[in-house]
Order: structure tokens, then C-alpha cells, then sequence
């Protein structure tokens, strides 16, 4: 579980591009209202799947984040830009 | 702009284009050090042309500006930027708020939904083309499919697909030197400045969107018009806002998917060890889309303009300097691309720009496009439908769209 790495989502860069959803629909949701993605739940993933969202978003909305904490502390919904 | 150098030669010359995309040309500039700087009209521009030049472009739009100026080669004068601004042409926020109203409907969640209508639709046409024994694939195949499912996702009646593919071949006209309509065609009095593409065919599309978004007000639909018409409505979209949005919807969701499709299966009817290949093992097929988007590059290139002094490449270029990202350049770049040249189905790592470098304006139709062109793909495997040359391509005239106005292929049921 350590080795969970903490996703970041900058909703000011999203454009709803809907990429993250494709490839990890239980970490990434689109919000068919405001047109952009949203992160569910606790937002971690293995390294590897990680960097493949991240290289994958065109927007470039989506980064790992750097206070990578400890997973099951607490819900990580809010982007920090 | 800070420094100059010799353009080895030419890559504006619409000319150039019918015999195809000018690659020794491109593959000279690539290899030279730095940006080339490019003359065009009474300046020039820097030409990029490594992918990955094109993806740093692609990504700092802070700095690489879609809003200024144009992002077509030619510069346009601020009531006719105004006039004309769309989604392509625009920065954050405006961008943003454009990109929002409509990013849900091309997501691929949501794009899932459109595909037993494309089937549908790909499934007839392809049997047609069969019973014809071929002809142009063109006209028969690749011009009917995307855009009757662009129709229906925007709610636009498909009864009108030949018109307005029509109206989108004018378009692309007015990206060449030959535009075929006088200035009032279509009953158009507005100046042609004013005009997508300088073209009366936008008059054209104008007239006919704010029509359909009319009947859209008073008899509201689950459908892309009827959103665009009460974003209107609400204050969040301008009217030539709406019309500009409307354009670009019908013109970039038909065109550049039709030139996909094309090349496609022109690569096919050249290549046809690469279609045994796909037949005899269809897990292929995604590779194979994202190698057919590649091999066409159905748009190629986009500019922006420089908001600052900033550096590229190691070459400084300045404020106001406009920046030409070539993608028809980027996706035959060997240094990321294994044999660029060879039309590979199986091709593993394919990182191409046919969508965009990446950044705010990545293709918004990409997994449309995508969607579209397995489902074509899938359906000429179930009739075994490969391809011999029987007509040779008739090439659009333009250095903006990878565009065949014409190819006649041969049925070969394999």
C-alpha cells in the first residue's frame, strides 16, 4: 500500500478531455455539468498507472502530488492546483 | 523576430500539395539545427517541425498564443479575428469556457454511445461500395460516414449531409489559391474578411446553424444545436459565438475524419500485406487506427503567435513572431517514429500529433475520430474488403488539410 503514489487534478487546466476516465474510471469521474474530470475516492494508483494517466492527459491537468500521504488517511478531493 | 535563416525551400506553395505532403522538404528543416525561419507573404514565420518542438509549443500556451493574430499562416485584421473567433482561436479563459460547454458530448464514455449508429451507417455504405464493385471511395465511403454521425450527435438533420459536405469542400478551398464561388454565392453580402476561411460557404453555414438553432428554441432536443442555442440564450455564448461554434463542429467533425479515412484506405489498397496482416489477427485494430490517424495527418499544421520574447530550440524568438507547428512533420520524425515512412499496423509506440501536440486544444473529436475509423475498420474486415487502385488520388491544393478530393478504388473481396 506504501507504494500508492496521490494524484492531483488542476480543474483550472481540465478541459474534460475524459482520457483519465478511459483508463482508471474508479479514480477519475467526468462531471457531465461542469464538463471536466473529478476525483473519486482516496485519488491513489501504483507508480506505473500514475505516470501513464499524467502522460496521457493532453491538457497536462493531472500531476502526481508531491506529499505523497499515506493512503486511507483521509479523501483528497480537493485539486491543489 | 531576432535572427534570420535561409529557408532551404519552400512548404506554403498550396501547389506543392497535390502531389502530396512535401517530406524531403520538411525532413531538410527538421535536420537544421534551431527553428528555420520561413518567409510567407510580407514576413515569415519559424517553422517547427521536430515532435518535439511541436509538443513544447503544444504545452506552453501562456506563451504560444492561439488569440493573436490567427492561427492560420495569414494574419487577420481585428474585426475579422472578432468576427471569426472560434474555439480554435482563442486562449484561457475564453477557450476554457467554449471547451467546457461541449467536452462532455466527445468524451469516450459518452463517444460509446454513437457507435452501432456509426455501424450502421459504415455498414451500408460499405455494402453499396461492394455491390458497385468500388468507385470513389471518397464520395461513396469516406464523405458520408463522419458526417452523418457528426450530424447526429449535433442533432443536425442528416437529409442535409450532401449540402453541407458540400459547403466544407468551398472551406477548404479557401485554405488554396483556387476558391470556385464568387463572392455572393449562396446569397452571401457579407465582406469575405469576415468569412471563415474567406469563404461565402461560411456564409453558408452561419445562416443555416442560427436557422436549425431557432427551431432548436422552439422545439428543444437532447442534442449539441439545442445546447449551443440556449447557451446563447443564458448569456454564456455571444451569437458569433454560436455561429463560429456551429461552423467549426459540421467543418472539423467531417473533413479531417474523411481525409483519415482515405488515407487509410489508400495505405490499405498500397500496402496490402499490412490489411492480411490486420485480417489475420484483428487485436490489431486499435494499433492500426491510431497508424492509419498518423499515416494522414488530416490537418497539417496550426499556428500560434509568440505573447513574449521566449526561446525555442535554443533559437530566441520574439514577441509577435509566429510560431507554425507542422504535424505533418512531427509524425514522420525518426526520432521518435521507427521507420517513419513505413506504414506499420503494429506499430507499437505511436505518440502522433495528428490530434495536436497535446496542451488545451488537443483534438476535441479525437476519440470520435478514433471510434469512427475502428468501426470502419472492424466492418471491412467482416467483408473481407480489401482494395486495388483503379483512379489515382486527386489531391486537395492546400498546405492546411491532408485533403483527397477524389480516389478510385477497386472492391477486392480478399
Amino acid at each position: 500500500m506504501s507504494d500508492l503514489v496521490r494524484i492531483s487534478l488542476d480543474a483550472e487546466v481540465c478541459i474534460g478531455v475524459g482520457q483519465c476516465e478511459l483508463l482508471e474510471p474508479t479514480v477519475f469521474v467526468l462531471d457531465d455539468d461542469e464538463g471536466i474530470s473529478m476525483l473519486v475516492g482516496s485519488a491513489h494508483l501504483v507508480p506505473e498507472r500514475a505516470e501513464l494517466v499524467v502522460n496521457r492527459c493532453p491538457s497536462g491537468a493531472i500531476r502526481i502530488a508531491e506529499d505523497a500521504s499515506p493512503m486511507g488517511l483521509e479523501s483528497t478531493q480537493i485539486p491543489d492546483g | 523576430m531576432s535572427s534570420t535563416t535561409a529557408t532551404p525551400t519552400d512548404i506554403t506553395s498550396p501547389s506543392l500539395y497535390l502531389h502530396g505532403i512535401p517530406h524531403e522538404r520538411f525532413a531538410a528543416i527538421r535536420e537544421t539545427p534551431g527553428l528555420v525561419w520561413h518567409r510567407y507573404g510580407n514576413s515569415g514565420f519559424w517553422a517547427v517541425t521536430r515532435h518535439g518542438d511541436v509538443k513544447e509549443v503544444s504545452k506552453r500556451p501562456e506563451v504560444f498564443s492561439s488569440a493573436i493574430g490567427h492561427t492560420n499562416l495569414w494574419d487577420l485584421e481585428a474585426d475579422a479575428l472578432k468576427a471569426r473567433r472560434s474555439i480554435i482561436d482563442t486562449d484561457a479563459p475564453d477557450h476554457t469556457r467554449l471547451r467546457r460547454l461541449v467536452s462532455k458530448a466527445f468524451t469516450p464514455r459518452n463517444i460509446r454511445r454513437w457507435e452501432d449508429i456509426t455501424r450502421t451507417i459504415a455498414s451500408g455504405l460499405l455494402d453499396d461500395f461492394i455491390d458497385q464493385g468500388g468507385g470513389d471511395w471518397v464520395k461513396l465511403v469516406a464523405a458520408p460516414l463522419p458526417i452523418q454521425v457528426i450530424l447526429s450527435i449535433l442533432g443536425v438533420p442528416i437529409s442535409d449531409a450532401e449540402f453541407l459536405v458540400e459547403l466544407s469542400n468551398h472551406l477548404v478551398e479557401g485554405t488554396g489559391d483556387q476558391p470556385s464561388l464568387s463572392a455572393d454565392a449562396y446569397g452571401n453580402k457579407t465582406p469575405l474578411r469576415l468569412l471563415p476561411f474567406g469563404s461565402p460557404a461560411s456564409h453558408a453555414l452561419y445562416s443555416y446553424g442560427e436557422r436549425l438553432g431557432s427551431l432548436r428554441r422552439d422545439d428543444p432536443r437532447d442534442d449539441i444545436v439545442t445546447l449551443l442555442a440556449r447557451s446563447q440564450d443564458n448569456g454564456s455564448l455571444s451569437a458569433a459565438e454560436f455561429r463560429n461554434f456551429f461552423h467549426v463542429l459540421v467543418f472539423a467533425g467531417n473533413e479531417t475524419t474523411r481525409t483519415a479515412i482515405t488515407h487509410g484506405a489508400m495505405a490499405f489498397a498500397e500496402f496490402g500485406d499490412q490489411w492480411d496482416r490486420l485480417m489475420a489477427d484483428p487485436s490489431l485494430v486499435e494499433a492500426a487506427v491510431e497508424e492509419v490517424i498518423r499515416w494522414a495527418t488530416p490537418v497539417l499544421h496550426m499556428r500560434r503567435t509568440a505573447a513574449t520574447d521566449t526561446e525555442l530550440a535554443g533559437t530566441q524568438i520574439a514577441a509577435g513572431d509566429k510560431v507554425v507547428m507542422w504535424y505533418a512533420s512531427a509524425n514522420r520524425d525518426p526520432s521518435v517514429f521507427e521507420e517513419p515512412f513505413t506504414f506499420d499496423i503494429a506499430r507499437v509506440d505511436n505518440p502522433h500529433f495528428a490530434f495536436g501536440g497535446g496542451g488545451p486544444h488537443f483534438c476535441l473529436g479525437a476519440f470520435l475520430a478514433r471510434m469512427e475509423v475502428q468501426v470502419l475498420l472492424e466492418e471491412m474486415m467482416k467483408r473481407r474488403l480489401g482494395f486495388r487502385f483503379a483512379q489515382p488520388a486527386v489531391r486537395t491544393p492546400s498546405n492546411f488539410v491532408h485533403g483527397v478530393l477524389s480516389v478510385g478504388l477497386e472492391a477486392v473481396i480478399r
